[in-house]
């Protein structure tokens, strides 16, 4: 059945054009532009599961195995072999190789033997370097991570396409959206089944393209216009290094397939910190890579501007799927990572520096969207804390159940919105939990998921990551990761319940305040010019989800002409549509972390890893490098067993149970300094357990205290913490920082440029033509007074000369004539008779 | 053909006879007297045309020449030719410059011409019997020729042989020359018309008609023959 | 310069047969040289005419005495071929005819161009008749 996995991609594509090339042109209805994506993508999900199920766990699996569909001929060959040759790198693969073959000689042979082997000569003499042809192909891979992100995209993504239709339901582009979203979707899909980097590079693109096309969905609007613009441009930023990394990758492996590359780098030598090798400088571009695309600090500026799309693409794009490609290719390339010390520690720096940066944001912004943004931001900087810190696996997992509950409440949010006749600012909001009930209660399950509560999903994924950050031994300062971690999950829980607080809870604000202020994603193109309250009442050139003419956003209408005065409506819980898919991903959300059961509850599940294939880590494992086998597979296990040398080694140096690991020393362990208080490894889990729980409560009885206790505790702990909370309300000016360091500068720049190329250039070239000009005025003038002067006077002098003489022959008299003739005459006498004349 | 005796005064009265009416044809103030001294040449000439032999010619010359053409020259002499020269107002002669070139050319010309016939005389004088001989030789031709009705003097065959000539070896100039008399005839008639004439005829361009009524109001009168 | 002027009066003498140069013989018994000289001074007169009088009339009447002189050329030579055996002897004669005729034809038309030359510009005096003057 996994055979079929290359029709995944096509059909949103097939459905993205359906829908965008008819769609407008033969009129679709709403149901039936909606009908065509959803079904395309519920088939999607459909094969994709199947191929799922019957790659990991049907009669003829290939699990652990990576699948290819070229195996089944569904390829094309895209680049083919002999269109470039590459010889770089070709010396060092040959070296590896013959190490290699070396060290299988060594391996066969007697201790003794071993003794007496000599070094062994990386090349022989005279040989040359092979070349090798580079060939690539379009072909689909399935394997353990390509699954899952598969399950994930189309899953979820059917999810939100069925909340968009109730979403976009009136808006004029509803095919325009539908088209983008398919397109979108096939762009992920490319990306995350791809079987080589060219085709994640593709997708990437693709992904970035769909990003810049869906934000700016309401094209007329200027925010919406400007943050497009920022998220394409921010993420080619980032593509530029990971541009980079691929031609590294390509150089230095000679292929871009994964199979071939991960095959070839295992066998490179770990640089460790202080070495910085060719693998390092891979990941420094693979890495950047993945700021771009998944907003990390310094590139996580165009996340929260992101928000101006419509809310089914945030929940999509920038929750669930684009953002998460960065997560999908450092774990694709995790062998690479991890064999660069050096980078492995920058990613959990980075990772921790924008998860505590963007929750310290979050905890001041007004707008519900916005919050939800910057919580992605943080949590995307959990997720690169897991990775950085050699646990990938738990790094995809917190992906997945991020997905289910941060698109939970991304389409919460909007239904929100538009129970709230699109209202955003959630100090307008409040007490709606009687008004939208289906919404409050999804909600809620994702707050607590989100929270780290168990056992809601949440909880597994991110007390795993920090426990990992606090046992790493991957690199130094993993106790500094894991108090970042923490006190970021502090913030978070913190924010997330003042969200709920601020929109459910409490005081039926949007009763005194008027609507006004912030414009919403979609209207009031007006109110970016500063024209006025937002409001509806213009129909504008780009598409618009109708409204009544005169109708506010916002409930309260205070210029309303009925009812003399203030007209309030009431929020209303949205159609099913809506509704439905919140519950689906409310479920997931509950009940998604089960997935990722961990090693701290063996006492009560029997194993390290419950589930078999089930469990994640199980399932992912053989796609993660494990530096101390040098293999894939089997070596990310629970904190203790790294330690333990119960695995083979093929290589001599015995292993220590305390002893160094692959990494060298690593400095202060967290766990193994608890370790060694307590003297249970069990214990020490569950202290950290209990206290990820206990900051989590703490956040939420502060959030409790200040929205829903005591509402005048938020100003005066503001108006305490004035700086901080200025730095935290304004996004600690990162955006002015840019705009005055880089976009001003590069203007200046082009003004500068402009004034050379305006003075000095044009100067040159009209300097030249005036050169022409003045010439040409001086020859002209030599030409018309000297030469003309000449002729003129030279013909006049011919003229006055000859004329007179000339015209004396005709003097009209007869007999002059007859002279003439007369003179004739003598002259033939003379000649007739000259013989005489003339001397002999 | 030397001449001799008789024949040679008479050659010298008339040659000289002929030098000097032509020298007063050129230098008489007189258009008429002109014409007069003009004939006394040409008659003078047709003299020397009969010592030559030419009788014919001589006939024809007095005949044509002075009977037809100086005739015609005095016609239009009187037509045209009437008052101021008679007074002796008038000059006759060109301006001394070009008399002066004139003169000068016709020296040259003559000398040239003279020279040409002087080259030719001892060349000539070795054909011709030697002037004692002269005379017997000819009278012996004369005594050839056939005897005249009286039988007193000869009569020579020029006119015949002429005439002979002319119609055998010479028909088609002879021809031509009747035509040319009569190019010649239609033409001076065309020629003399005078402005009424050629009106009457509608031989005029409208605007010569426009420019002559203006000179000559009466030309506007004449009726065009042909036109209603 | 002098033998040039002096060779062209040679007609002037004729050789006797004693072999002496006589001039009285050659006037006693004038030849064909004599009637050339005859007609080429007639010619020159008549040139003279032509190239020095004003008035069209006389220019017109020296035009003939010209001819007149060139008449006299070919009739005193047709006789000297005559007597030379000449077969075409006569052709000097005939050739006078012909002379004479378009000396007929030519004076009427002239005269004819004269009249009308004279009604048009109401002169005879040549050297008043100058439109191709510039």
């Amino acid at each position: 059945m996994y055979k079929y996995i290359w029709l995944v991609p096509l059909l949103p594509l097939a459905g993205a054009a359906v829908n965008g090339f008819f769609g407008r042109r033969f009129r679709f209805s709403e149901q039936l532009i909606g009908g065509i994506a959803i079904g395309s993508v519920a088939l999607a999900f459909l094969i994709s599961a199947a191929a799922v199920i019957s790659y990991g766990f049907g009669s003829h699996d290939g699990w652990p195995n990576p699948y290819l569909t070229s195996k089944d001929g569904f390829s094309f060959n895209w680049i083919p072999g002999g269109a470039v040759a590459i010889n770089q790198g070709a010396e060092a693969r040959q070296s590896i190789e013959a190490v290699k073959k070396a060290n299988e000689k060594l391996a066969l042979m007697s201790p003794e033997e071993r003794e007496k082997a000599t070094a062994v000569s990386v090349l022989t003499a005279g040989e040359t370097p092979q070349t090798v042809l580079l060939n690539i192909e379009w072909s689909y891979q399935l394997d353990p991570l390509s699954s899952i992100f598969m399950l994930i995209v189309t899953g979820v993504g059917l999810c939100i396409f069925i909340f968009a239709t109730g979403y976009m339901h009136g808006d004029a582009g509803f095919y325009r959206f539908f088209a983008y979203m398919g397109l979108f979707m096939f762009a992920m899909l490319v990306l995350v089944m791809g079987s080589n980097f060219l085709m994640m590079f593709v997708g990437w693109e693709g992904v970035g393209l769909c990003s810049y096309l869906l934000i700016g969905y309401y094209f007329d609007r200027q925010e919406a216009a400007n943050a497009s613009r920022k998220a394409f441009i921010t993420n080619r930023v980032g593509d530029f290094g990971f541009a980079l990394a691929i031609f590294g990758i390509i150089a230095t492996f000679g292929s871009a397939q994964y199979t071939d590359v991960v095959n070839q780098a295992k066998e490179y030598p770990i640089e460790l910190l202080g070495n910085w090798g060719i693998l390092s400088w891979i990941a420094l571009g693979l890495f950047i890579g993945a700021c771009g695309k998944s907003a990390q600090l310094p590139l996580h500026v165009w996340l929260p501007d992101a928000m101006a799309g419509p809310t089914p693409v945030s929940a999509l794009i920038h929750a669930a799927t684009m953002v998460t490609a960065g997560l999908y290719m450092v774990t694709r390339t995790n062998v690479i990572f991890q064999h660069s010390q050096t980078m492995m520690l920058v990613v959990a720096l980075v990772g921790a520096a924008t998860a505590i940066f963007a929750a310290t944001i979050g905890i001041t912004q007004n707008d519900i969207k916005k919050v939800l943004a910057y919580s992605t931001v943080s949590q995307l900087g959990f997720m690169f804390m897991a990775c950085g810190v050699g646990a990938f696996v738990i790094g995809i997992f917190h992906v997945m159940t991020h997905a289910f509950f941060k698109a939970l409440m991304f389409l919460g949010a909007g239904s929100v919105i538009h129970g709230m006749h699109h209202e955003q600012d959630m100090r307008r909001m409040g007490g709606l939990k009687k008004y939208m009930p289906y919404t409050y209660w999804t909600f809620f399950a994702g707050w607590l998921a989100i929270c780290g509560i168990i056992p809601f999903s949440g909880f597994w994924s991110k007390d795993e990551i920090l426990w990992k950050a606090a046992d790493s031994s991957h690199i130094p300062f993993g106790w500094l990761v894991w108090l970042v971690g923490t006190i970021a999950a502090t913030c978070t829980a913190f924010y997330m319940t003042r969200l709920m607080a601020m929109t459910f809870w409490g005081k039926e604000r949007f009763l005194e305040h008027q609507a006004g202020g912030e414009a919403d994603e979609a209207h009031a193109s007006e109110f970016d010019k500063g024209l006025g309250q937002h409001d509806a009442l213009k129909p504008s050139a780009g598409d618009r989800p109708r409204h009544q003419v005169g109708e506010h956003v916002g409930l309260v209408d205070e210029h309303s002409s009925h009812h003399g005065g203030r007209v309030v409506h009431r929020p209303h819980e949205s159609p099913k549509a809506m509704w439905l898919p919140l519950v689906v991903l409310a479920i997931l959300a509950t009940i998604g972390g089960f997935v990722g059961v961990g090693p701290a509850f063996r006492f009560i599940t029997g194993s390290e890893h419950p589930g078999g294939k089930l469990n994640i880590v199980t399932w992912l494992s053989p796609v993660v490098w494990n530096p101390v086998t040098r293999e894939f597979g089997e070596g990310e296990s629970g904190g203790h067993e790294a330690t333990a040398p119960a695995t083979e080694s093929h290589t001599a140096a015995p292993e220590h149970p305390t002893a160094t690991g692959p990494y060298g020393d690593v400095g202060f362990v967290l766990t193994r300094a608890v370790e060694g208080a307590t003297h249970s490894p069990l214990l020490t889990e569950w202290l950290f357990i209990i206290l990820s729980l206990v900051v989590a409560g703490i956040g939420m009885g502060l959030g409790w205290l200040f929205y829903v206790k005591d509402t005048r505790l938020p100003d005066i702990w503001a108006a305490r913490l004035r700086p901080l909370y200025n730095a935290s309300y304004h996004k600690y000016w990162v955006d002015e920082f840019y705009g005055w360091a880089i976009t001003r500068r590069t203007m200046d720049l082009a003004r500068a440029v402009y004034a050379f190329d305006s003075r000095i250039v044009d100067g040159i070239v009209n300097g030249l033509a005036k050169l022409s000009q003045l010439s040409s005025r001086i020859v002209g003038g030599f030409d018309m007074y000297f030469i003309d002067g000449l002729v003129n006077t030279i013909a006049a002098f011919i003229a006055r000369l000859m004329s007179p003489l000339l015209r004396a022959a005709q003097t009209g008299f007869t007999q002059n004539y007859a002279l003439v003739m007369v003179l004739g005459l003598m002259i033939a006498v003379a000649i007739f008779f000259a013989a005489d004349f003339v001397k002999p | 053909m030397t001449l001799s005796g008789s024949e040679a005064v008479i050659f010298w009265i008339f040659a000289l006879a002929a030098i000097f009416a032509g020298l007063f044809t050129v230098m008489a103030r007189n258009a008429v007297h002109s014409a007069l001294f003009l004939i006394s040449s040409l008659l003078s000439v047709a003299a020397l045309f009969v010592l030559l032999g030419a009788e014919f010619i001589a006939g024809v010359q007095i005949l044509v020449y002075v009977g037809g053409v100086m005739v015609l020259f005095l016609f239009v002499i009187m037509l045209v030719n009437v008052s101021a020269e008679e007074d002796g107002r008038e000059e006759i002669f060109n301006k001394p410059r070009q008399v002066g070139a004139s003169l000068i050319f016709c020296l040259l010309l003559v000398g040239g011409l003279l020279y040409g016939v002087s080259r030719g005389a001892p060349v000539l004088q070795s054909r011709i019997p030697k002037p004692e001989n002269a005379e017997i030789q000819q009278t012996e031709a004369n005594d050839q020729l056939a005897k005249s009705g009286t039988g007193t003097s000869r009569i020579t065959a020029d006119t015949q042989q002429i005439g002979g000539t002319l119609y055998r070896y010479a028909s088609l100039p002879f021809e031509i020359a009747s035509v040319l008399l009569l190019v010649a005839i239609i033409g001076s008639v065309m020629l003399a018309r005078t402005l009424r004439q050629e009106r009457s005829v509608d031989d005029l361009a409208p605007e010569v008609v426009e420019e002559e009524i203006g000179r000559d109001p009466e030309l506007a009168s004449v009726e065009v023959i042909g036109s209603e | 310069m002098l033998h040039t002027l002096s060779s062209i009066f040679l007609f002037l003498f004729q050789e006797t047969t004693s072999g002496r140069v006589s001039f009285i013989d050659a006037a006693k018994h004038p030849d064909l040289s004599k009637f050339l000289v005859i007609g080429a001074l007639l010619f020159i007169i008549g040139v003279a005419g032509v190239l020095t009088r004003r008035n069209i009339i006389v220019i017109f009447m020296s035009i003939e005495l010209i001819l007149n002189a060139a008449n006299l050329n070919f009739i005193a030579f047709s006789r000297f071929l005559q007597e030379s055996g000449n077969p075409n002897a006569l052709a000097g004669q005939v050739f006078t005819v012909f002379v004479i005729v378009v000396a007929a034809a030519e004076a009427a038309i002239g005269l004819g161009i004269v009249i009308a030359l004279y009604r048009n510009k109401e002169t005879i005096w040549i050297d008043e008749i100058d439109l191709l003057k510039w």
